[in-house]
């Protein structure tokens, strides 16, 4: 009996001590997307933006570390300020940038997360708060919620299936909050339409960019060229 | 047929000769290259108007500054000069004989007064339908030869709406198609009030006071003007706009264009009538 009652002891305190240290968190999770210098891949947009009336459309994603990422596709389309894509492996990779802590364990699509608050130390950082939903079996960033200066808040959902070994995601899901987009009746020339309802277009309304990925070509070594030549 | 033929050719060629028929082409002309130029100048300055709303929160990625946006503007600009520009020439061609009195030469040759009425209008729409040509290719081909070609932001009252490259070609076909019937609305109603006064000046203003009134009605949110608003010409006049929305509003463009053919049946059925009945007194 007393040594069944050590063993639960210690499996208890070993797997608390697992899950309840985010540095060893991000250290796994670093230790995956440093295996990826580069990465192609092919994205499907769809847009849901308050005001903004657009079609879903596709392009080629390009990304090298840390930082630099670039979706290349011939039209418009709307991205948001503070680009997680971008921002998210940067903020993870200097460690020395911020202290962690873990608020809490929470399910996200049938996964128990621990969620890594991340303060950046020194005060020029844009970033406020950065919230992180990571997977405690499997390191990956199910979730954000990063909150800048002056670009509020932004969430995001990953979802992951062929590629979470890199942790790359197949879906991300990007939720801003934005006022809806108004325009004056004399500044559109829309004389059959109603003017909008001030208080409607003054609410904030969450906005949707959904990025669907696949094809991912891995450590390709693309030329730099990428981020700056002008679309087609 | 014949007669028809050679009355045709005759008002053709008397709308040629009048130098007032060229001020339409050179105002169009003028204006498309004054506000292409400006765009080439300021165009980012001005567009940041639109997209500064949310500059704070998204990075708008893609050529915005193209020709198709360009000839989005100019159109949203001219469709409301242009008709006064048709009134010019269309008010006149039979107030304007009747009040030199070249009315009566005209009544004496073979053709009937409706087939006359029907010539004059005929002549209308095609200098109607040429200043839409000259306005496609300086608003559309010339724009985008200055500027490219790249998806449109369409700018409405509810917000913007992105029409893609290669989807925009066909809805520009119907825009102008749908203008020619809006300004062909215009070119009957001046063929109606040529019909019906003596001096070629009052039925010019006459048409440009009905267009200003309307436009002033159709901008005001009025709960009586709303009433009134759908048995407007002018409302259905900018239904061209409605081809870049999405998803498209078929039956609201398609029932705009019916009511702006029956404006024209209306108006030209009217000028026969009339003009059939018409005490040449001048």
């Amino acid at each position: 009996m007393k040594n069944i009652f050590l063993i639960l002891l210690s499996f208890i305190s070993f797997h608390a001590c697992a899950i309840d240290d985010p540095k060893t968190l991000i250290r796994e999770l670093n230790k995956k997307f440093n295996m990826v210098s580069d990465y192609t891949a092919h994205v499907d947009m769809k847009f849901d933006i308050p005001g903004v009336k657009m079609n879903r459309m596709s392009g080629k994603v390009f990304f090298k570390q840390p930082d630099r990422f670039r979706i290349r596709t011939k039209g418009i389309f709307f991205l948001p300020k503070q680009n997680p894509m971008q921002n998210m492996s940067a903020m993870l990779l200097d460690t020395n940038s911020y202290t962690s802590i873990i608020s809490g364990y929470e399910t996200v699509g049938g996964h128990n997360c621990a969620i890594v608050n991340i303060i950046p130390l020194k005060n020029i950082s844009e970033l406020i708060l950065g919230k992180f939903w990571i997977d405690v079996k499997n390191p990956l960033v199910m979730k954000t919620q990063i909150t800048t200066k002056n670009n509020g808040t932004i969430e995001t959902e990953n979802i992951f299936t062929s590629t979470s070994h890199y942790t790359l995601p197949d879906e991300i899901v990007i939720k801003i909050e934005t006022k809806k987009i108004k325009m004056s009746k004399l500044m559109s020339a829309d004389l059959n339409k109603k003017a909008q309802d001030k208080s409607k277009t003054d609410a904030l309304e969450t906005g949707t960019i959904r990025l669907i990925f696949s094809n991912y070509k891995i450590n390709t070594k693309f030329s730099d060229n990428e981020f700056t030549a002008a679309d087609n | 047929m014949k007669e028809f033929t050679a009355v045709l050719r005759n008002e053709m060629l008397k709308t040629i000769r009048r130098p007032r028929t060229f001020i339409g082409f050179g105002v169009i002309t003028f204006i498309c290259l004054m506000l292409q130029g400006a765009f080439y100048q300021d165009g980012k300055e001005i567009l940041s108007t639109v997209t500064g709303q949310f500059e704070n929160v998204f990075t708008i990625q893609g050529h915005i500054l193209n020709g198709n946006l360009i000839c989005y503007i100019l159109l949203q600009t001219l469709i409301v000069q242009m008709p006064l520009l048709v009134a010019f020439v269309t008010g006149d061609l039979i107030s304007g004989e009747t009040a030199s009195g070249t009315i009566r030469f005209l009544l004496t040759t073979p053709a009937s007064r409706g087939k006359i009425v029907v010539a004059k209008w005929l002549s209308g729409l095609i200098y109607t339908f040429l200043l839409l040509v000259v306005l496609g290719i300086f608003a559309l081909i010339i724009s985008r030869a200055i500027f490219g070609v790249g998806d449109l932001m369409a700018m409405n009252s509810e917000g913007l709406t992105i029409i893609r490259a290669d989807d925009i070609n066909w809805r520009w076909g119907c825009a102008f198609l749908i203008a020619f019937l809006s300004l062909g609305v215009v070119a009957s109603l001046g063929t109606m009030l040529s019909c019906m006064m003596d001096n070629s000046i009052t039925p010019i203003v006459t048409i440009m006071a009905v267009i200003i009134i309307f436009t002033i009605i159709g901008l005001f949110d009025m709960p009586t003007f709303e009433m009134i608003k759908p048995f407007l010409f002018t409302t259905h006049m900018i239904s061209w706009r409605s081809l870049f929305e999405e998803p498209l509003p078929a039956k609201t463009i398609l029932s705009s264009c019916v009511i702006l053919f029956f404006h024209i049946v209306a108006f030209l059925s009217i000028s026969i009538y009339y003009f059939k009945r018409k005490d040449i007194t001048t």
